[in-house]
């Protein structure tokens, strides 16, 4: 029978001299190779849709609180074959990131309201009103929260009809390596929305990969 | 025309006495003074600034014939004691003819050395004639310019206070030669201390407001004597409030080139060996923009700028940006436009490059941008090893950039081509710099691989995993691991074809743990991706298994064990038989054998081994597999529920969750019990 065990994962504060010093600790289901698979939402008013997407994990330097990796969109409409992008990721470490985007068109209540759709972020909701969450210390938060902003389409022309203009606010969890999303563009149709899990690929478990850049 | 360069051929001929007439006089024993002093002057004039005449009269035999006059002209001259005009000439002009030797021509200081001149021009110093005690000094200077000179030994005699008594000498070439003996022989911290306990730094100081060559060599000198000794910084910098150090931040503005740089290069040892002084943007922003503004200069000055500045902004982001917000690298892109540049300043402005390139993407984008990935590619075939290198370390830098990888940016015949040609390059240091950029580019994330493959550079990368070198084995198999990952199955077939799994069975035992390590995460990604790649470990007899277990049970370095026990992770994510595999190989059931070691992996120290040892008990014991139950009964009684129990608020979270999933999934499973 599966034990409960209290939860001290708890976000805690640090002090004014550590503030911005973290870095987050490696999450082995959030590094190179991983793979996710799931849907966005991309719904509107005239009709219900989405689209499969699959997502990996090409590069990850937790110094520079960065991420990288491509996503592909299968079953869009108006594309013969699957979209992929390559994305890159801001990790919000309170170090080199704030839960404040302070770019791509997005203002700190743009990112309260996206923030706030996650649950595991409600611990945090009022420290990030008061300084963006500079003060707290995530080095031991159970929850990744990124920005992943699509930089080129990989296979396809940027005359394929689709935008990449926006970005996604992304929660991590590093329990089970699933990954919650949500589209922000002023043009597009709001709070879209990302749901991927970590898979396995045909496997029995999880299996690892990595490289070494020199 | 023919004509005319046989007429001039014969002018020359009359004018200029031929080199074995000048060597035979030089080696006549019946030829007076006079004979000798005019053959000394004719050698002089012949060889001055001229490489090729200097290899000529080396072949000749010339450099021991003028060593040998020089010997018996001092050891004559210190027998009659006082002034002698003829022998004074006969010493100054060998001692001249000696220094041209050697001036910028290791053949020639070889020579001038095996002859034996050091000691003997070393003797000069004492001399009374003040032209003597000059030519002495002039010549040494120039032996010790090179790096096949002796190394000054301070401690040996009186060798400390000699060299006291040349900073103190009046004469500037004097002077100049003691600094620079202390630039070419100074490399401990013990010799550094010494020198500056012994009041060479505080007479160098002086120096500085000098002649020039007095403040060049001094410069240079007091950076020899600061190199990455904080201690004698920081007596450097702290007395009089930093004069010293405000006059050297002076010399950057001096109108002579040289005294620019040199100045600039003491800033540079300072500022890499104490962090904490030069902060100041503004000097910083000065130095690299002196730095590049002395890349303009046409000589040795702008050869060496490049150098420098690549010192200042190694391993340093904030200077990597700033160099890039002041548009360094338009500025050597520039330069690499203009061609046919000379082969060490292209070295150095390629190693500049790879410097500002090695951390920040902003940097790599940018070159990118400027085509400059062509110089590279061209200078891979430049005569220079050293300028190959540097287009082969370059090139490793800006192949770091996960975005152009993904965007298959250097995945292509004009790039792979030249650069796997280079791993059969006759030096060892291209091969390894070569090594290093492949190792990057065939990170490559498109479907491109097979390109790579498809130009034989599968087949040279496997030659050189068996090199005798460590460094070209480590690269060459880390090479191999990275073009491994996220592959195709076709493309593991035709590596692993070429590599064979007895090759690889070997390297994963390999005398170094680096290559040890490398070869393990290569069969790490041979294992990941689709469960066909797991079957490789269990042929011929399981050889890559067993190599694998026998390592993680003997390794001592941890980064070892934790690569093995990722490659039985994966394993462990296949079938049941590889799960059951993996579980013989980890818990034997030998009725009261030994504690596993995996026990031993979850109490260790090392975080990321405790994360790696859970993934496999997590993989082992997923519910949803059909043998998970009687694997869990197994664990059990080999005592890990107990261990996971303690690991349930390890202060690493991801050991903690993964540990909380491992016990849970036990958890689920049962014991077994009603």
């Amino acid at each position: 029978m599966p034990v409960r065990v209290p939860e001290s994962s708890m976000p805690s504060q640090v002090s004014d001299d550590n503030a911005g010093n973290t870095t987050l600790p490696p999450c082995t289901l959030l590094s190179v190779g991983q793979a996710f698979s799931g849907t966005q939402n991309v719904s509107s008013l005239q009709k219900d849709e989405a689209w499969r997407v699959n997502v990996r994990i090409l590069g990850c330097d937790l110094d520079h609180g960065y991420l990288c990796g491509t996503m592909e969109a299968l079953n869009v409409p108006m594309a013969d074959t699957p979209v992929i992008t390559f994305w890159e990721g801001e990790i919000v470490d309170t170090k080199n990131y704030t839960f404040f985007t302070n770019k791509w068109g997005a203002t700190s209540d743009d990112d309260i309201k996206h923030w706030t759709k996650f649950p595991s972020f409600s611990p945090l909701q009022s420290q990030v009103e008061t300084d963006g969450g500079k003060s707290l210390d995530l080095s031991n938060y159970p929850y990744i929260f990124m920005r992943w902003k699509e930089q080129y389409f990989v296979n396809v022309g940027t005359d394929c009809g689709l935008t990449i203009a926006g970005f996604y606010y992304v929660c991590f969890s590093c329990s089970d390596g699933s990954v919650s999303g949500f589209y922000y563009d002023p043009n597009s149709s709001p709070f879209q929305k990302l749901e991927l899990k970590s898979i396995n690929e045909g496997r029995s478990g999880f299996s690892f990969s990595s490289y070494q850049l020199q | 025309m023919p004509t005319s360069a046989a007429a001039s051929s014969s002018s020359e001929n009359q004018s200029r006495p031929v080199p074995e007439d000048i060597v035979g006089r030089l080696s006549s024993s019946m030829a007076s003074y006079e004979i000798k002093l005019k053959a000394l002057r004719d050698l002089k004039n012949q060889i001055i600034g001229n490489r090729t005449k200097k290899l000529a009269f080396l072949k000749l035999g010339a450099v021991p014939s003028v060593v040998s006059i020089l010997s018996s002209a001092t050891a004559a001259a210190s027998c009659r004691g006082g002034y002698d005009d003829n022998l004074d000439s006969i010493i100054i002009q060998s001692a001249a003819v000696i220094g041209s030797f050697a001036c910028g021509f290791d053949a020639g200081v070889q020579a001038v050395l095996d002859a034996g001149a050091l000691p003997i021009l070393l003797s000069l110093i004492s001399h009374q004639n003040e032209k003597v005690v000059d030519a002495g000094a002039r010549s040494l200077k120039l032996i010790y310019q090179s790096k096949l000179a002796p190394k000054y030994e301070f401690f040996k005699d009186q060798n400390l206070e000699f060299l006291l008594s040349l900073l103190n000498c009046k004469n500037e070439n004097v002077t100049g030669l003691g600094a620079c003996v202390i630039t070419h022989s100074c490399r401990t911290s013990i010799e550094q201390r010494a020198l500056n306990d012994a009041g060479v730094v505080r007479k160098l100081i002086s120096l500085l407001g000098g002649s020039v060559i007095q403040r060049d060599s001094s410069l240079e000198s007091l950076a020899a004597i600061l190199k990455e000794n904080s201690e004698v910084i920081l007596k450097f910098v702290g007395p009089e409030n930093g004069r010293a150090l405000n006059d050297v931040i002076e010399l950057t503005k001096d109108k002579h080139p040289r005294t620019r740089l040199l100045a600039c290069m003491c800033l540079v040892v300072i500022r890499n060996a104490l962090p904490s002084y030069l902060q100041d943007l503004q000097i910083k922003t000065k130095l690299v923009l002196i730095l590049l503004e002395l890349l303009d200069d046409p000589g040795q000055v702008g050869e060496e700028a490049p150098f420098i500045l690549s010192s200042l902004i190694v391993g340093k982001e904030d200077m990597q940006r700033l160099a890039f917000q002041e548009n360094v690298i338009d500025k050597l892109c520039c330069h690499l436009e203009k061609g046919s540049l000379q082969a060490k300043r292209l070295q150095g402005i390629f190693l500049a490059l790879a410097d500002l390139c090695s951390r920040l993407e902003s940097c790599r984008t940018k070159l990118l941008s400027l085509k400059a990935l062509q110089f590279m590619v061209d200078a891979m075939s430049h005569d220079s090893a050293e300028v190959r290198a540097a287009a082969c370390i370059c090139l490793k830098n800006v192949s770091r950039s996960v975005e152009n990888l993904s965007a298959g940016t250097f995945m292509n015949e004009s790039v792979i081509n030249p650069v796997v040609q280079l791993l059969c390059d006759t030096s060892t240091s291209v091969q390894v710099a070569a090594l290093g950029a492949i190792s990057n580019v065939v990170v490559d994330f498109m479907v491109q691989k097979t390109t790579f493959i498809q130009f034989g550079g599968v087949k040279q990368l496997v030659e050189l995993s068996k090199s005798m070198d460590s460094t070209i084995r480590m690269n060459a198999v880390c090479a191999l691991r990275n073009l491994m990952f996220l592959v195709s199955d076709r493309c593991k077939e035709a590596i692993l074809l070429e590599l064979t799994q007895s090759t690889l069975t070997s390297l994963i035992c390999d005398p170094e743990v680096s290559v040890q390590e490398q070869a393990l995460a290569l069969v790490c990604n041979l294992v990941d991706g689709s469960t066909d790649g797991i079957r490789h470990v269990f042929a011929d007899n399981c050889s890559l298994l067993r190599a694998v277990v026998r390592q993680i049970q003997s390794a001592s370095k941890v980064e070892v064990v934790i690569q093995g026990m990722y490659v039985l992770t994966n394993v462990a994510s296949g079938d049941e038989l590889h799960k059951e595999a993996v579980m013989d190989e980890l818990f034997p059931t030998l009725p009261g054998g030994p504690q596993s070691i995996v026990i031993k992996f979850l109490q260790s120290n090392e975080s990321q081994l405790r994360t790696a040892a859970v993934w496999t008990l997590v993989n082992l014991t997923l519910p949803n597999s059909s043998g998970a139950f009687g694997r869990a009964v197994k664990l059990r009684r080999a005592g890990i529920i107990s261990q996971l129990k303690n690991m349930m608020n390890d202060p690493c979270l991801d050991v903690k969750l993964r540990a909380r999933t491992a016990f849970g999934q036990m958890m689920t499973l049962g014991d077994g019990s009603p």
